[in-house]
């Protein structure tokens, strides 16, 4: 977050890209692409493109992180080196490391991690084309695919930012916006119950703009739910 | 079936199909599967290609960044081939550092594209000594449905013959250019199955057969690169042999690589 | 909490197709695949939902197998302790064979003689804990070690297609293909014959896996074992 405002990312209530302040990048997502995983997913949300595949529930690796009780979520995100456009070294780093981290806990929320005892479900986010709001499609395409699998969960959970540029409370960052922009907040809610499961904030918001931002992005979280139920249903509900 | 605990039966069944010059998914002892290559979808990459081997599946990205040559040769580009076997693509492929077989994936592939000099690397120089193109080319496997090998090399190929020189973007020159790609490497990979040798090894089939032989050619017909590896023998006559069928069956990929 | 987020409860649709957090319409006791929450039974899995005999459950599209005492199912020999066999039956994890539950007399330390890594056996899942660890026996039944034949893999929530109403679809295939086959509830089959039957016989059952919900099938099937 540059927080720059000398750069004109909205004018007229139009972005960069022609959206309107409150309007989501397109998303397509498709569930069951790939053989070997037992859940997958493949999603596009404008330029971004990630793959998410989901083994389990199976023996927890390593042996030490095993719970008596419960399952665990062991979720992993990567960005592939060619995802974006200065080359990114092969292997994990922080950032990654942190997302894996918060993705994994908002995961054990909604999925019945009580049924499976010593249990892991491991879910890999590969991210092969990276344009903004990367964490946010990771994690949606992430529940699709532990849908995908069978997991038994509560709900699925749809994950959006929201943000502020130059000024005006936006939703769906694109990459100019992240980039110069003055607030962005990644958001994961639980559908059903409006629970919030994934929160972050990197930037500046008034009071009144961080109520507006979280509105925003509960309002583009529902929206994303619909589409991911809809590449189910494609993929899943045609007959009995 | 996890390979760890791969029933035994399937080893005896495949191996005396093997024995009728038969697979178990219909296919004949030297057939490729389907293959399916698609480029340029990476927005983000100089070059990019998915290729399906059957269930196999493998995205490839080339980047194209500048950098100073090697001592030992000043007006060359360089390149470097990874691979990252994504927990997705296996149930066995741990989060973590690169394991041997990574490691020995990568450098066959990169080892087949170097030696049949597909990329003119004297084509890449800026500046004599001082700057030049530095090609990666990174393997991300999806979904492992046997024989890595073969459709890591495909992809590879395949991305870096839809590949641009980003010379706009890096205030090299006024347009962008082809990567200057000079021949077309293709990999056969053979598995010894019981005593059969088979081509094209499905998961299935890697978890039970003995031994395994990747032999790259390029299009006028000669050997690039070959690698045996796993921990069983081929003879003589079989390797032999395998270089041969190689020659011939590499086409099917060849005419793939050129369709698109 | 937006007031839209409150009231947005989806339920199944006309053919019952349902996505985990959907509510069941049901005045019936909970079954499989459902969860409940404050008096009222929600889906727990993406699949189709059915109100039968007093119970409402979600017959799940995906998923891997979960142990049920009486089950038969095809198990493959993972590992091999001084008195028991730890086996791979495609659940979460692999179930315990006891010696006691061979059949067979295994002096201690002797197992891998009987059975080794890789071997395949025909046998019952008799006993799940609340721990969720399971065991199986060879001792029911025709329950008893494989010699012969393959072992091919579908998702288990494919078995009830792959028997067919009545067992209408396995019989066909085997007559068509000549062929022994038993199916696993845990979608471990045995087919056991001459190699191009066998071979047919796979190829009928993979079909089945990867088609299972569309219509259709039963003539796909017929014409596949026509050939």
């Amino acid at each position: 977050m540059a927080g720059q405002t000398d750069m004109e990312l909205i004018k007229d209530g139009v972005r960069l890209d022609g959206r309107k302040p409150d309007e989501l990048r397109e998303v397509k997502i498709t569930a069951g692409v790939l053989d070997n995983a037992d859940g997958s997913c493949y999603l596009e949300w404008g330029n971004n493109k990630i793959y998410a595949g989901v083994f389990g529930p199976m023996e927890c690796h390593p042996r030490h992180k095993q719970k008596a009780d419960r399952a665990i979520v062991q979720a992993r995100y990567t960005m592939a080196p060619f995802s974006v456009n200065d080359r990114k070294r092969p292997g994990i780093d922080r950032r990654s490391t942190e997302i894996s981290y918060i993705v994994s806990q908002a995961f054990e929320k909604v999925v019945m991690v009580e049924e499976f005892p010593k249990a892991s479900i491991r879910v890999d986010m590969q991210v092969v084309e990276a344009h903004a709001g990367t964490r946010c499609a990771a994690m949606t395409a992430a529940s699709v695919a532990l849908a995908d699998a069978g997991i038994p969960m509560r709900d699925m959970i749809p994950a959006c930012a929201s943000g502020k540029v130059n000024d005006i409370v936006v939703l769906d960052l694109n990459k100019e916006e992240d980039n110069y922009g003055q607030a962005d907040l990644p958001l994961a809610i639980i559908p059903s119950t409006g629970e919030v499961v994934l929160l972050q904030l990197d930037g500046h918001l008034t009071p009144d703009q961080f109520e507006e931002a979280m509105d925003l992005a509960t309002s583009g979280c529902m929206d994303l739910y619909k589409i991911m139920r809809d590449a189910l249903d494609k993929s899943y509900g045609g007959k009995k | 079936m996890s390979s760890d605990s791969v029933s035994n039966l399937m080893k005896g069944h495949m191996e005396s199909l093997a024995a009728e010059g038969k697979r178990a998914d219909g296919r004949g002892v030297l057939e490729f599967r389907n293959v399916k290559i698609e480029t340029g979808m990476i927005n983000t990459a100089e070059g990019s290609s998915m290729v399906h081997l059957g269930k196999t599946k493998v995205l490839c990205g080339i980047k194209l960044l500048i950098g100073t040559p090697y001592g030992d040769s000043p007006g060359s580009g360089t390149m470097t081939t990874s691979t990252e076997l994504a927990p997705l693509a296996d149930q066995s492929f741990d989060p973590g550092p690169p394991r041997e077989a990574s490691i020995e994936l990568a450098r066959v592939v990169d080892r087949g594209i170097r030696e049949s000099r597909m990329i003119d690397f004297d084509a890449l120089c800026i500046e004599h000594g001082e700057r030049v193109w530095m090609v990666y080319i990174d393997l991300h496997i999806l979904d492992n449905g046997g024989n890595l090998f073969d459709c890591c090399t495909l992809a590879a190929a395949a991305a870096l013959s839809n590949a641009k020189i980003p010379n706009v973007q890096h205030g090299i020159a006024e347009e962008d250019v082809d990567l200057p790609v000079t021949c077309w490497p293709i990999s056969c990979t053979f598995g010894k199955l019981g005593d059969t040798v088979i081509l094209d090894p499905t998961s299935d089939e890697e978890a039970v057969m003995s031994a395994r032989l990747t032999v790259a050619h390029d299009e006028d017909g000669n050997l690039r690169a070959a690698q045996k590896g796993m921990n069983g023998a081929f003879t003589d006559a079989e390797v032999r042999e395998a270089v041969k069928i190689a020659r011939k069956s590499d086409n099917v990929l060849r005419e793939a690589l050129k369709g698109i | 909490m937006s007031e839209e987020s409150k009231n947005n409860k989806n339920s199944e649709n006309s053919k019952g197709f349902v996505l985990p957090g959907d509510l069941l319409d049901s005045k019936s006791k909970p079954g499989k695949g459902i969860f409940r929450k404050d008096g009222q039974v929600y889906s727990s899995v993406v699949g189709y939902s059915n109100d039968r005999s007093g119970y409402v459950n979600v017959n799940a599209i995906k998923g891997r197998y979960n142990p049920k005492v009486g089950d038969k199912i095809v198990a493959v020999c993972a590992e091999t302790g001084p008195s028991v066999w730890r086996m791979n039956i495609g659940s979460a994890f692999n179930s315990t064979l006891h010696h006691s539950e061979s059949g067979w007399k295994v002096p201690f330390g002797d197992t891998a003689r009987f059975l080794a890594i890789g071997d395949t056996v025909w046998a019952e899942v008799f006993m799940v804990d609340a721990g969720g660890s399971h065991q199986i026996s060879l001792k029911k039944d025709d329950c008893r070690k494989l010699y012969s034949g393959t072992v091919v893999q579908v998702e288990p929530t494919a078995v009830p297609r792959v028997i067919g109403k009545q067992g209408s679809m396995i019989t066909a295939i085997r007559e068509k293909t000549n062929t022994r086959i038993q199916i696993g509830q845990n979608g471990f089959i045995w087919i056991d014959g001459k190699g191009e039957d066998i071979s047919k016989a796979q190829k009928a059952i993979e079909t089945i896996d990867r088609e299972a919900s569309s219509e259709g099938l039963t003539k796909k099937i017929e014409k596949l074992l026509e050939k």
